[in-house]
C-alpha cells in the first residue's frame, strides 16, 4: 500500500501542465454554457441557455434577422411571413420545400425526411399536450380555436390524440397550413420564432419516448454529438443542411464592423462547436484567458480585470487582439411591493422608499456603473420606451423621502414595522439588499433581509407570502406587451404579475392595446402606459443592465442579440488569425 | 457468522423505512409546492394544478409514503423533475467524477496519514510529535471554505499550476482537474486522521502485551510495527471503512467549487430546485451504502482480531 | 468520591498545562467579546459606514473595510458573538438529546435500546447537509434555523457514546450496590452512572462546539446561514467574489478570528481528554 503512495503523487505532476494541443485545421468554436442544460426538448427550455443549445440542431417557423436592430422577424422554415386574413384572426402559412430533418434511425432507412405542414401542426399540438406540461403553454393557451379544448379532452386519456383535427390547426396541403385564433394576438408570430415551437419529428419522439430529449432530431444546422449534461456539449456540421446564405444587410455600422465578410456564403460556416457548462466564474475567464473559448459573458466578478474604467478594455487584452462587446439587455430588476399588503396601499410610503434608495452606489458596486437606471417597466429598445422620460421617483432625494414618509404617516419611520424583502440565497442577492437596506435606514425604514432557494421565492411570490421581493424580468419576446403584462390586474399571482398590483384605469389601456399589431399607435400606448404606471410606483424600478462579451480577433460575425438561439449558425472562426495570436496565449 | 450478516442486512428495511420517512415528512409535507418552479416564469395556474395532479402530489399523504418506500426498496426512482433524465442515469454518470476525486484523495491521505502518526508514535513526547500535533489542530482550525477559495485562488488562479475547474471523462484527462482538490482533501483530513491515529497507535503502546514485548528485547521499531500497528488496526480500519459512504457521495463543496460533475453537485442542484425525486434517491442510495459499509467494518472486525465473535 | 478526586486532579493537570491554560484563556475571552456584543457595549454600530467601499486595512481600520464602508474588524467582533451563539445553542440542544436518549438506550437496553439504535442509525445514514437543508428550509433562514440544524445533526455521535458507556457502567459494583440498598432506576441511572460520564460530555462538547462553528461558515456559503447580521461565515463566503478583485481582508479577518477560538477549543479538548479519560492517564 505504501509503495502507492509515490505513483499516484507522480502521476498527478506528470499530468499537471500537459494541455492537449491545439487544432488548427478544423473550424472548430467553442463556447461556454454558463447553466447546466436540462436537455433538447424544445418545449421544456424556459430559459435562454437551454434555448441556445436547442437552436443549434431545431429551427422554428421565423427566426429573428441577425443583425437587424430593432430586431426584426424573418423566415426560418416558413417560405415568407404569413398571409394574414383582413381580421387578424386566420394565418396561413407554407414551409419552404426540401428542408430535410437529420439522418436517424427513426426514419425509414435511416434517411432524414421531408418537412412538411403536419410537423407543424404536430409541434403545435405537442406544445398543448396535457401530458407533457410544457412550459412554453402559456403562449398558446387560450389563443387558438379548439386547442383548449384539444387539452382538456385528452387531460383524462391514457395518451393524448394527435390525430383529431382542430378547428384551429388546419393542414391545407403538403406544405401549406391554416391556423385560426381565438381572438387577435399581435404576438402571435414572436411565438414561432422561440424554442418551443421549433420543429420536431413525430417519428422521433415516438421512438425515443422520454428518452427523447438526449436524441433530438431536427432540421437544424448542426447535428448533436455529444451530450454531457453538467459537462461539455459537442456539435458537428449538419452535412444535409439546407441552402441556407449568409445575409448582406443590417444595421447601420455592421458593414464596417466586417460582418458581412461571409455574405452570401452558405452556412453553417464552422464544422464543430464545443461548448463547455461552465457554472462558476473565475474558471469561465480562465477558458477564456487560455484561449479555450472563443467568446465570453464576463462574469461580474472579473469585470475589473476585463474592462477599465466601465467603459474601455484593459489595454492587456486589447494587446491581444480581444474585443470588447457590450449591449443594453432587454431587462428590468426590480423590488416589487406586495400590493395586497395593506402596508403598501399608500402611495407615498412606496414613492418614499423608491426616492431613499441611492441607484447611483448601487450602479457601481453591483453593475460598474454600466446600467442604466430603469426609469418605468418598459427597458430601452422597445416600442413605448422615450428616452425623455424621466420618473421623478427614480433619483436620491433623502429630504424629499422624508416628507413624503412623514406624509405617509411614519415619520422618521416611527410606526412602520420591519419590511422583510426575499430574494434568493447567493452572494450578490444577499449584498444586494445589505445595501438596499442601508439606504432606507437612512430615511427610518427599516429592512430586512429573508432569503430563499430559488424554489422557495418562487413560491412565496406564487401564493403571495411576501411583503417585497426582488427579481429581474428578460424579455421573452421584444414586445413592451411583455413587460406591462406585469403589472397587469388579471396576471396576478400565481401569473406574471407577482406584485399583484392592480390598477383599473392601466387594465383597461393594456386590453385595448394587446389587440393592436406593431404600429405607432400602439407604441404611443405603450408610452401612456409605461408613464402613467411609474408614478405610481408599483414597483422600486432597478435597473437596465447591459451585457458585455469578451470576444478573441478569430471569432467572426458575432453580433450581440438578446435572442441568440439562432445565432451561432452565422459565427465563424479565422484559422490564420487564431494561429497567429496564439502564440501570446 | 452467515446468519449474522442476514440480520444485518434485514436491518436496512428498518433503517428504510426511518429514512423514508423522514425524507417524506421533510420534503413531501413540509416543504413547498415544486410546480411554480418545474413550469417557468410564464406558468399558468391551471397548469400547476394539473403538474400537481400528475406528479402525484394530490394524494393522500399516505399513499405518498407508500410511493416513497416502494422507490426505496426497488430502487426504481423513475425521472428526475427538473431535467427529466433518468435519476439512475444521473447517479451512474456522476458516481464517475465524484470517485475519481474522492478514492485517491481518500487512498493518500489514509495511507500518509499511517505513515505520519506511526512516526509520531515512535518519537512521542519528543518535539517532532508536539510540532506535528500543533500542525493537525492548527491545521483543522482553518475553515474548509478559506482552504478551498485559498488554494483555487493562489495555486490555480495566480500561479496556474493546477486547472481551475472543470472536469474531463477519461484517464489520465481527468488527473490535471481533480489534482488540486484532491491536494485540498487531504490537507483536510489529514489532521484528524493523524490525531485520531495516534490517539490509538498510544493505546496500545501502554498495553502489557508491548511490555513484555519489550522485555523480551524486541526493538522498538520491530513492536511498533509488528504488534501494535496490528492491534491498531482494528479501530483504524473502522474508522476508515466507515469514511467510504461519504466518498460515493461526493465531496459537496469541492464538487461545487471546482466544477466537478459528480453526485455532491448534483445533490445540491436538487436540493436547489425542490428534484425531489433525485433527493429522495441520494439520500436512500446513502444510507443503503452506509448500512452495507457499517456492515462490512464489523465483518473485517473479526478478521482483525479473532477475539470479537459476531452474534 | 472517585469523581471528586477526578476532577480535582484534572483541574490541576490542566493548570499546570501551559497550552490548555492559555486555551481556556482564548475561550474566556471569546466568550467575553460575545457577551458584550450581544449587551451592546461593543459593536453596537457595526451596520455604520466607516470609510469607503473596500479599504484596505490601515491603522484607522485593522482589518479594512467591506463594499459597503463598514468596518471589518467591527464585523469580525459582531461574528464573534454569532458563533459562540452558535456554538452554545448547538451545544444546548444537542446535549440533552443526546444525553438522555443515549442514557436510557444503554440502561434499559431490549426494545428501548433497539428503538433508539434505529432513530440514531437512521439519522446518520441521511446525509447531514440534506437534514440541513431540510431543516432550513421548513423554518426559514436565520440564526434560529441554524441552531435548531446544527442542534438536531450533532447530537447522534454524542447519544451513541454515551449509550455505550452506560452499558459498561450499569454492570459496575457500585450501580450493583445502589440498586441492592433500593435505588429505583431513575436514581440508579441520573444520580449514579450518568456523573460518572460527564467527561465524554465535556469533551465531546468542546469539540463539538468547533465543529459547529466550522458548520456555520459552510451554511453561510450555502446560503443558509444568518442574515441580516455580519457572521464570520457570510464573511468568507463575501471573499468569494471579492478574492478576483484583490480584496482579501474579510477573508483573512474571518479566517482569523475563526482559527484561534476552533484552535482553542481543539486543544482544551485534547487536554481534557488526556486529563479526564483515565485510559490514557498512564502516559
Amino acid at each position: 500500500m505504501k509503495s502507492l503512495m509515490p505513483v499516484l503523487v507522480g502521476l498527478v505532476l506528470l499530468t499537471i501542465g500537459c494541455s492537449k494541443e491545439r487544432n488548427f485545421d478544423e473550424r472548430e468554436l467553442h463556447l461556454i454554457s454558463p447553466e447546466k442544460i436540462a436537455g433538447f426538448d424544445p418545449i421544456h427550455g424556459s430559459d435562454l441557455y437551454s434555448a441556445n443549445e436547442m437552436g443549434k440542431v431545431y429551427e422554428g417557423l421565423y427566426e429573428f434577422h441577425p443583425f437587424k436592430r430593432p430586431y426584426e422577424l424573418v423566415p426560418n422554415l416558413a417560405e415568407s411571413l404569413p398571409n394574414v386574413s383582413a381580421d387578424g384572426l386566420t394565418y396561413t402559412f407554407v414551409v419552404k420545400k426540401g428542408v430535410l430533418f437529420r439522418d436517424s434511425p427513426v426514419f425509414k432507412d435511416g434517411l432524414g425526411r421531408e418537412l412538411s405542414a403536419d410537423d407543424v401542426l404536430y409541434t403545435l399540438k405537442r406544445l398543448a399536450d396535457p401530458k407533457l406540461q410544457a412550459k412554453g403553454w402559456w403562449l398558446l393557451d387560450d389563443r387558438i380555436l379548439g386547442l383548449n379544448e384539444w387539452r382538456e379532452k385528452n387531460a383524462p386519456l391514457e395518451a393524448s390524440n394527435y390525430d383529431e383535427v382542430i378547428e384551429g390547426l388546419k393542414k391545407i396541403d403538403g406544405y401549406t397550413l391554416q391556423i385560426k385564433l381565438k381572438k387577435p394576438y399581435p404576438q402571435f408570430l414572436y411565438a414561432l420564432a422561440m424554442n418551443y415551437t421549433f420543429i420536431v419529428a413525430k417519428e422521433a419522439v415516438e421512438h425515443y419516448g422520454k428518452e427523447f430529449l438526449n436524441y433530438p432530431v431536427g432540421t437544424g444546422p448542426f447535428l448533436l454529438d455529444k451530450f454531457e449534461q453538467s459537462n461539455k456539449i459537442v456539435y458537428i456540421k449538419n452535412p444535409k443542411f439546407r441552402e441556407k446564405l449568409f445575409p448582406s444587410e443590417g444595421e447601420e455600422g455592421d458593414e464596417k464592423q466586417g460582418l458581412f465578410a461571409d455574405a452570401g456564403k452558405k452556412i453553417p460556416l464552422v464544422d464543430k462547436i464545443i461548448v463547455d457548462i461552465q457554472v462558476e466564474s473565475q474558471p469561465k475567464w480562465l477558458l477564456f484567458h487560455k484561449a479555450k473559448a472563443d467568446l465570453l459573458e464576463i462574469p461580474k466578478d472579473n469585470f475589473d480585470q476585463a474592462v477599465v474604467g466601465g467603459a474601455d478594455l484593459a489595454p492587456e487584452l486589447k494587446g491581444k487582439g480581444i474585443r470588447l462587446i457590450k449591449n443594453p439587455m432587454l431587462d428590468v430588476t426590480f423590488f416589487a411591493f406586495n400590493h395586497e399588503d395593506p402596508l403598501f396601499k399608500n402611495v407615498k410610503l412606496r414613492q418614499a422608499m423608491s426616492l431613499a434608495w441611492d441607484r447611483g452606489e448601487a450602479n457601481k458596486l453591483f453593475y460598474n456603473n454600466t446600467a442604466i437606471e430603469a426609469q418605468s417597466v418598459i427597458p430601452p429598445g422597445l416600442g413605448g420606451y422615450r428616452k425623455e422620460f424621466k420618473n421623478p421617483f427614480v433619483k436620491l432625494d433623502l429630504e424629499l423621502a422624508k416628507k413624503l414618509l412623514a406624509e405617509a404617516g411614519y415619520p422618521n419611520g416611527k410606526g412602520l414595522p420591519e419590511i422583510t424583502i426575499q430574494t434568493r440565497n447567493d452572494t450578490i442577492s444577499r449584498n444586494t439588499i445589505e445595501h438596499f437596506s442601508k439606504c432606507m435606514n437612512k430615511i427610518g425604514v427599516k429592512v430586512k433581509i429573508g432569503v430563499n432557494t430559488w424554489p422557495e421565492l418562487v413560491n412565496k411570490v406564487t401564493k403571495k407570502q411576501h411583503q417585497m421581493y426582488t427579481m429581474a424580468w428578460g424579455a421573452d419576446y421584444p414586445d413592451a406587451e411583455n413587460f406591462l403584462g406585469l403589472l397587469f390586474c388579471p396576471n396576478q399571482s400565481p401569473g406574471s404579475n407577482g406584485s399583484n398590483y392592480c390598477n383599473p384605469a392601466f387594465d383597461e389601456l393594456f386590453r385595448q392595446s394587446t389587440i393592436l399589431q406593431d404600429t405607432p399607435e400602439r407604441s404611443a400606448f405603450y408610452e401612456k402606459m409605461n408613464e402613467m404606471v411609474a408614478l405610481d410606483v408599483p414597483w422600486i424600478f432597478g435597473f437596465n443592465r447591459t451585457k458585455f462579451y469578451l470576444s478573441h480577433a478569430w471569432l467572426k460575425n458575432f453580433k450581440y442579440s438578446e435572442y441568440t438561439h439562432t445565432q451561432f449558425q452565422y459565427l465563424n472562426v479565422d484559422l490564420e488569425v487564431k494561429k497567429e495570436l496564439s502564440k501570446k496565449f | 457468522m452467515t446468519r449474522y450478516i442476514i440480520r444485518r442486512l434485514l436491518y436496512l428495511i428498518p433503517v428504510l423505512l426511518g429514512v423514508s420517512l423522514i425524507i417524506f415528512v421533510l420534503f413531501n409535507v413540509v416543504a413547498g409546492d415544486p410546480t411554480a418552479v418545474l413550469l417557468g416564469k410564464n406558468a399558468t395556474p391551471r397548469q400547476m394544478q394539473e403538474l400537481r395532479e400528475q406528479l402525484g402530489l394530490n394524494k393522500p399523504l399516505f399513499a405518498q409514503y407508500l410511493d416513497v418506500v416502494r422507490s426505496a426498496f426497488t430502487f426504481d426512482f423513475g425521472r428526475s423533475w427538473s431535467s427529466k433524465q433518468e435519476i439512475s442515469q444521473m447517479l451512474r454518470q456522476g458516481a464517475y467524477p465524484s470517485l475519481c476525486l474522492t478514492i485517491p484523495a481518500f487512498v493518500i491521505s489514509t495511507v500518509l496519514s499511517l505513515v505520519i502518526s506511526l512516526g509520531v508514535a515512535f518519537y512521542r513526547g519528543k518535539g517532532i510529535d508536539l510540532f506535528v500535533r500543533f500542525c493537525c489542530i492548527a491545521g483543522m482550525s482553518v475553515s474548509a471554505l478559506a482552504y478551498i477559495l485559498f488554494f483555487q485562488y493562489f495555486f490555480a488562479f495566480k500561479l496556474g499550476w493546477f486547472e481551475i475547474s472543470g472536469f474531463e471523462f477519461g484517464f489520465p484527462d481527468f488527473v490535471p482537474f481533480i489534482a488540486l482538490p484532491a491536494i485540498i482533501w487531504i490537507v483536510l483530513s489529514i489532521g484528524p486522521d493523524v490525531r485520531f491515529f495516534r490517539t490509538v497507535i498510544l493505546d496500545e503502546i501502554y498495553q502489557d502485551y508491548v511490555r513484555t514485548a519489550r522485555a523480551k528485547g524486541l526493538s522498538e521499531m520491530h513492536i511498533l510495527l509488528k504488534h501494535v500497528l496490528r492491534n491498531a488496526m482494528i479501530p483504524i480500519i473502522t474508522y476508515v471503512v466507515i469514511q467510504i459512504p461519504f466518498l460515493i457521495l461526493g465531496a459537496l463543496l469541492l464538487e461545487n467549487f471546482f466544477s466537478i460533475p459528480g453526485l455532491g453537485g448534483i445533490t445540491l442542484n436538487a436540493l436547489n430546485s425542490s428534484d425531489f425525486p433525485v433527493i429522495k434517491a441520494m439520500a436512500i442510495l446513502s444510507s443503503v451504502v452506509y448500512i452495507v459499509f457499517s456492515l462490512i467494518s464489523d465483518i473485517l472486525y473479526t478478521f482483525a482480531d479473532p477475539r470479537v465473535k459476531l452474534k | 468520591m472517585k469523581t471528586n478526586s477526578l476532577w480535582k486532579d484534572s483541574f490541576k493537570q490542566l493548570a499546570r498545562d501551559k497550552i490548555s491554560l492559555i486555551s481556556l484563556l482564548i475561550v474566556l475571552f471569546y466568550a467575553l467579546v460575545a457577551i458584550l456584543s450581544a449587551t451592546g457595549i461593543i459593536a453596537a454600530d457595526w451596520s455604520k459606514e466607516v470609510g469607503g467601499s473596500n479599504l484596505p486595512p490601515s491603522f484607522e481600520h485593522f482589518f479594512g473595510t467591506d463594499f459597503l464602508g463598514r468596518s471589518v474588524f467591527i464585523k469580525l467582533i459582531r461574528g464573534t458573538q454569532i458563533a459562540m451563539s452558535v456554538g452554545l445553542a448547538t451545544s444546548l440542544i444537542a446535549i440533552p438529546i443526546g444525553v438522555v436518549l443515549g442514557a436510557v438506550a444503554g440502561y434499559f437496553g431490549g426494545w428501548v435500546d433497539d428503538l433508539i439504535t434505529w432513530l440514531y442509525t437512521t439519522f446518520s445514514s441521511i446525509p447531514n447537509i440534506m437534514l440541513l437543508i431540510a431543516i432550513t428550509m421548513i423554518l426559514g433562514k436565520g440564526l434560529f434555523a441554524v441552531y435548531v440544524a446544527l442542534g438536531a445533526t450533532s447530537w447522534v455521535n454524542l447519544c451513541r457514546l454515551i449509550r455505550g458507556e452506560v452499558m459498561k457502567h450499569k454492570e459496575r459494583e457500585y450501580v450493583q450496590a445502589a440498586g441492592a440498598i433500593g435505588g429505583g432506576h431513575f436514581r440508579k441511572l441520573f444520580i449514579h452512572i450518568l456523573p460518572n460520564v460527564t467527561h465524554i460530555v465535556i469533551i465531546n462538547t468542546s469539540l463539538q462546539f468547533q465543529v459547529a462553528i466550522k458548520s456555520e461558515v459552510i451554511l453561510s456559503y450555502l446560503g443558509l446561514g444568518v442574515q441580516g447580521e455580519p457572521s464570520w461565515g457570510t464573511m468568507i463566503d463575501d471573499a468569494k467574489l471579492e478574492l478576483a478583485k484583490g480584496v482579501w481582508w474579510q477573508l483573512a479577518g474571518a479566517t482569523l478570528a475563526m482559527f484561534f477560538i476552533v484552535l482553542a477549543f481543539n486543544m482544551l479538548g485534547d487536554a481534557l481528554r488526556d486529563s479526564l479519560d483515565p485510559k490514557l492517564k498512564g502516559k
